[in-house]
Order: structure tokens, then C-alpha cells, then sequence
């Protein structure tokens, strides 16, 4: 009985173990928060959502560390980096918490209903009027434009040739809801180009993807890469056979984004979306934007 | 053809050391081929990747310790707690679906038959996402591991039922003969000699275990795949970065299939 008992132990003690794994490895909180000045936390009255993120102590980012330079991992560390953990460190000092990342995809994140699992999005999500109805966000943090992008050799010039061809885009990504017509940014967004005839999308897991696609010599499957900016001049910088094509079909409004369906969320998304504007207004988004995006100031909408 | 350098002292020796020298001869023989033939083959992938410029080793030294340390550790925890909590549920399972107890042989034949009868893949989003909804919110690797225990418990509760199945029927006679109660009997004498049947398969299970603990890397579990993938997305090197993670499975196998060969020569001695 005594064996059996002892055998009975050793998952537990495993899965306290990976618990612990959880926390230090895995999840990986990558910045010391928490500087008392100021702090929304320490400011006495808290209700909802907020009250409990400042009581845990902990904010838990959703980011998807697979999009250079907004968010990747550092290839000697493995550590979290980029301009999108930059604003979550920041926005966690600000509030007087520590952070947390976790890395669910990036469908998992627009799908809303999150369970708990973590508290924010800080992982450059567009701003649309069908995730409104799931997701909660803040006022936008910084804008990028919608790139089309060819395969370098091709004979594709403009968007227009891609008329009745496809284009690869990331899964659920705007760029997706642009060419299926279903694309609808808030109004300041500004102009959506339109659609070339017959144009059709085809995806894969994340927007680089498709361009790893075309690289290995995947060259007929799609004609088409559309993805934000800095992406695709970031594969080109890469030596990936990608060319830019045409001017930006649209700029969208990227935002913090927080699951709906939590309730009393209201005080936590007011707190951050109060953060966002002094960061926009004391020039920190800008000089971030500025350090991560080659001194190119994506904080303000052109 | 000479059969060796010491084939003349051999010549004069009896036909029985002979015929051993020669025997020896031609295992060695075959083992250098076989070394020789998969040398050929490694050096055949190599050189193609070397050619297609895929692979990239300025990447592999940079984020190679990463993804083989820590991604290759949580792999390798992921297996081992997955498989210790599947043995165990098979041991449970198996009992239930040999038990004369309707409503044990329901739940135990309802856990295999669901389990069996959908994906992983969905097991494992449905235990991360949907569980959450019922107000238990496991974290990443538990909720994994979960995942993983249940679904190969599932498969190895009929390895298990065939175990037990196969320890001989005249034993439990025997046993009742001496006024053994049926639990002790279960325990002292059929779980012992169905481990030894069953051994074998737990091994080949966990060797699978070990490559579908991958799957998890879609529940932001850092293992071996989420690393190479994300290190190989970040650093546009995602080639070398998926051959990476591919040796490190294939190492992983590899070194646990030596010891397996080795736990079940332990086994067999036990039955001569």
C-alpha cells in the first residue's frame, strides 16, 4: 500500500513542478514593474477588473513573439523584445504591477473569450468594428499601413495586376477581412482601397509564412503577400525574395485590446486607455516607435 | 575471399572455430555497413541543405542552446509526467473494463471510447479553453500534461486490458483456491506479471508521447516546437530552426529507445 502510495505522489509533485515551470520559464515575466511614483495602483480607489489586477500584482500580456520587431524572441536569450513589449512593460509600470506574457495565437486573441488566461492584448490588434462586438480596446497606440506585397522577379507592378489572383495573409488577420470584403475600420481610420476583381485569400498560421513560403521556392500557390509594413520591409531586409507593390491599401489603428465578456472590465480598460494617451502625449510611444522601427515615428496617423 | 588477417592460424583450427570466426566476420561486416550506409545518407541530407542554402549556422549556434536546453527540458518533462499519469489512468481504466461492475465498465468504456474517438489536437484546446469556462483554470503545462495523461491513458487502458487478459485464468483458480481476495490477487499477482507484458508498448507510447507533446506548443507551452518556431519567425530563419527542433526529437528517441531496448533484454531475462 505504502508503494502504491508513494507512485500516487509523483505526478502531483510534477505537476507542482510544472506549475512552477510555468511561472519562471515559461511565462517568462519579463520586467520588474512596480516603480511606486505615481502608479494608477497606488492611487486609492480602485473597483473591477483594475482592483484585481493591482491586488494580484501581476498583468498578463497575450503577445505572439513571431512578428519582428513588434514583438519576437531575443536569439541568444530567448527573451521577449520589441516595440509591443516595450508598451506592455511600460504600461505595467505605469499601473504599478509586474507583467507576464503568454503566447496564445493570434486567432485565439480576436476570438474573445479568453477564459482568464491573461488579462490584455498588447499585440498590435486592429482596431474593427466586428471585434468590437468581442473585444474591448483602448485608443490606438500606433498605426501601420497595410503593405501588398510580390514575389521580387514577378511581373506585378501594381495591386490592381493581382485581379483575379491570391494573395497569402495571416490567419484572421485584417489583411484577410480586406480581401474577403469584410473589412470595416472606424471611421478615423481613414480610406480602404478597394478590392481588385476576383482577388482571393489563402492563409497560413502567421503573416511570415507566407513569405517563407515563397522563399523555400513555394512560388505558385499565391501571387499576393499582404501584411503590415514593417513585416514585409522586414523580410526584405532578410533577403526574402518579396518586392513592395503600390502604395498602402489602408492604414489601421492598432490598439490594446481586452476580452468583453469579462465583467467590471470597464476600470481596467479606462486605466490603460488613460496610460496610452500620456504616452502619446509625453512622447514615449514616439520614441519607442522611433527605436524599434528604424527613427520612422508610426504613432500618429499620416 | 579470406575471412580475416588471422585466417591462417584459423585454417588449422576446428571446423567449429571456424565457422565462428566466420560468423563473426560477417557481423561485422554488416554493422559497418549499416554505419556506413546511414554516414551516406546524413552526409547525402546535409549536402542538399548545404546546396538550398537552408540551413544556417550563425542561427543554429546563436538560438540552437535555447531551443535544445530549455525547449528540449520542457519536452522531456511533458513526456515523462504525460506518461506516469497515463500509466496510472490505464491501470484504472483497464481494471473498469474488466470489472464486473456495470457502472465501472460504463465509465471506464465511455473514457476510452470518447477519448479515442477525437483528436488530440482538440483535447488539448478544449482542456486549455473550454475547462476555464467551468471556473478551473489549469495553467499552461498542467493543462497539457492533462491532456496528454488522458489521451494516452485512453490507448494504453486496452494495452493494459489485453496485460492483464493475458496473465493465465488457471492463476486466478489457484488464488481463489487459497482464499485470496480478489484485490490481492489483482495486486500481487496479475499487475506484476501484465507490467511485463505491457512494458514493451508503454515504451513505444512514450517514444510517440515524446513527439505529439509537440501539439502543446499551441497552448503557449515553451517546449522544443514553440521555441523553434518563434526563435526561427523572430529571426527569419525558420528552416533551421524546425530542422533543429527535428534533431532534438529524433535525439530524444533515439537516446530513450537505447534504454528501452535495454529495460526489456532486463524484462525477458526474468522469463527464462
Amino acid at each position: 500500500m505504502d508503494k502504491m502510495r508513494s507512485l500516487a505522489i509523483l505526478p502531483i509533485a510534477m505537476l507542482v513542478l510544472a506549475a512552477c515551470q510555468a511561472g519562471d520559464g515559461g511565462g517568462g515575466p519579463a520586467a520588474t514593474g512596480g516603480t511606486g511614483d505615481g502608479a494608477v495602483c497606488d492611487s486609492g480607489e480602485l473597483d473591477g477588473q483594475l482592483a484585481a489586477v493591482c491586488e494580484a500584482g501581476v498583468l498578463v500580456v497575450s503577445t505572439d513573439p513571431a512578428y519582428p520587431p513588434q514583438s519576437f524572441l531575443n536569439e541568444d536569450t530567448g527573451e521577449y523584445e520589441g516595440f509591443d513589449i516595450d508598451v506592455a512593460n511600460e504600461i505595467a509600470n505605469r499601473l504599478g504591477v509586474d507583467v507576464e506574457f503568454t503566447d496564445p495565437t493570434f486567432d485565439a486573441v480576436v476570438a474573445g473569450n479568453w477564459s482568464g488566461r491573461w488579462d490584455v492584448s498588447v499585440g498590435s490588434v486592429t482596431v474593427t468594428e466586428e471585434r468590437k462586438e468581442v473585444l474591448d480596446f483602448t485608443q490606438p497606440y500606433y498605426y501601420t499601413p497595410a503593405q501588398m506585397a510580390a514575389l521580387a522577379d514577378s511581373d506585378v507592378t501594381g495591386v490592381e495586376d493581382l485581379a483575379g489572383q491570391t494573395v497569402c495573409v495571416g490567419e484572421q488577420t485584417t489583411y484577410l477581412f480586406w480581401i474577403d470584403g469584410t473589412l470595416s475600420l472606424p471611421a478615423e481610420a481613414g480610406e480602404i482601397a478597394a478590392v481588385p476583381e476576383g482577388m482571393q485569400a489563402t492563409t497560413l498560421p502567421t503573416d511570415i509564412d507566407c513569405a517563407e513560403a515563397w522563399k523555400s521556392g513555394r512560388t505558385d500557390d499565391f501571387q499576393g503577400w499582404l501584411t503590415a509594413l514593417p513585416t514585409a520591409q522586414g523580410a526584405i531586409d532578410n533577403d526574402y525574395p518579396v518586392t513592395l507593390i503600390g502604395d498602402p491599401v489602408f492604414f489601421e489603428p492598432l490598439a490594446v485590446a481586452f476580452d468583453k465578456s469579462v465583467e467590471d472590465n470597464d476600470s481596467l480598460v479606462a486605466a490603460v486607455d488613460e496610460i496610452i494617451g500620456q504616452m502619446h502625449e509625453d512622447g514615449t510611444l514616439t520614441s519607442l516607435s522611433e527605436e524599434w522601427y528604424e527613427g520612422l515615428d508610426y504613432t500618429t496617423q499620416e | 575471399m579470406t575471412v580475416g588477417a588471422d585466417s591462417e592460424a584459423i585454417r588449422g583450427a576446428p571446423i567449429v572455430e571456424q565457422i565462428a570466426a566466420a560468423r563473426r566476420a560477417l557481423t561485422l561486416r554488416f554493422r559497418l555497413t549499416f554505419v556506413f550506409v546511414w554516414l551516406v545518407i546524413i552526409l547525402g541530407i546535409g549536402l542538399a541543405l548545404a546546396v538550398a542554402d537552408a540551413w544556417d549556422w550563425e542561427f543554429a549556434f546563436r538560438s540552437g542552446p535555447i531551443i535544445v536546453l530549455q525547449g528540449a527540458g520542457i519536452t522531456l518533462l511533458l513526456s515523462v509526467a504525460s506518461i506516469i499519469g497515463a500509466t496510472i489512468l490505464a491501470v484504472l481504466g483497464a481494471i473498469g473494463r474488466l470489472s464486473s461492475n456495470p457502472v465501472a465498465y460504463a465509465v471506464a468504456s465511455f473514457y476510452v471510447s470518447l477519448i479515442r474517438g477525437t483528436p488530440l489536437l482538440v483535447q488539448i484546446y478544449l482542456i486549455y479553453f473550454a475547462l476555464p469556462q467551468l471556473g478551473i483554470v489549469l495553467p499552461a503545462i498542467p493543462a497539457g500534461i492533462l491532456a496528454l495523461s488522458l489521451n494516452y491513458g485512453a490507448y494504453m487502458t486496452e494495452i493494459f486490458r489485453a496485460g492483464i487478459q493475458a496473465v493465465p485464468r488457471g492463476q486466478r483458480e489457484a488464488a481463489q483456491a487459497l482464499g485470496m481476495p480478489e484485490r490481492l490477487y489483482m495486486r500481487r499477482i496479475v499487475l506484476p506479471q501484465a507490467v511485463r507484458i505491457v512494458i514493451p508498448a508503454i515504451g513505444n507510447d512514450f517514444v510517440a508521447m515524446l513527439k505529439d507533446s509537440a501539439l502543446v506548443s499551441t497552448i503557449t507551452v515553451h517546449e522544443t516546437l514553440f521555441l523553434a518556431q518563434r526563435l526561427g519567425r523572430s529571426t527569419f530563419e525558420p528552416v533551421t530552426a524546425l530542422l533543429i527542433a527535428a534533431l532534438v526529437y529524433w535525439a530524444l528517441t533515439i537516446i530513450f529507445s537505447v534504454f528501452q531496448e535495454r529495460l526489456e533484454r532486463r524484462m525477458a531475462r526474468g522469463d527464462q
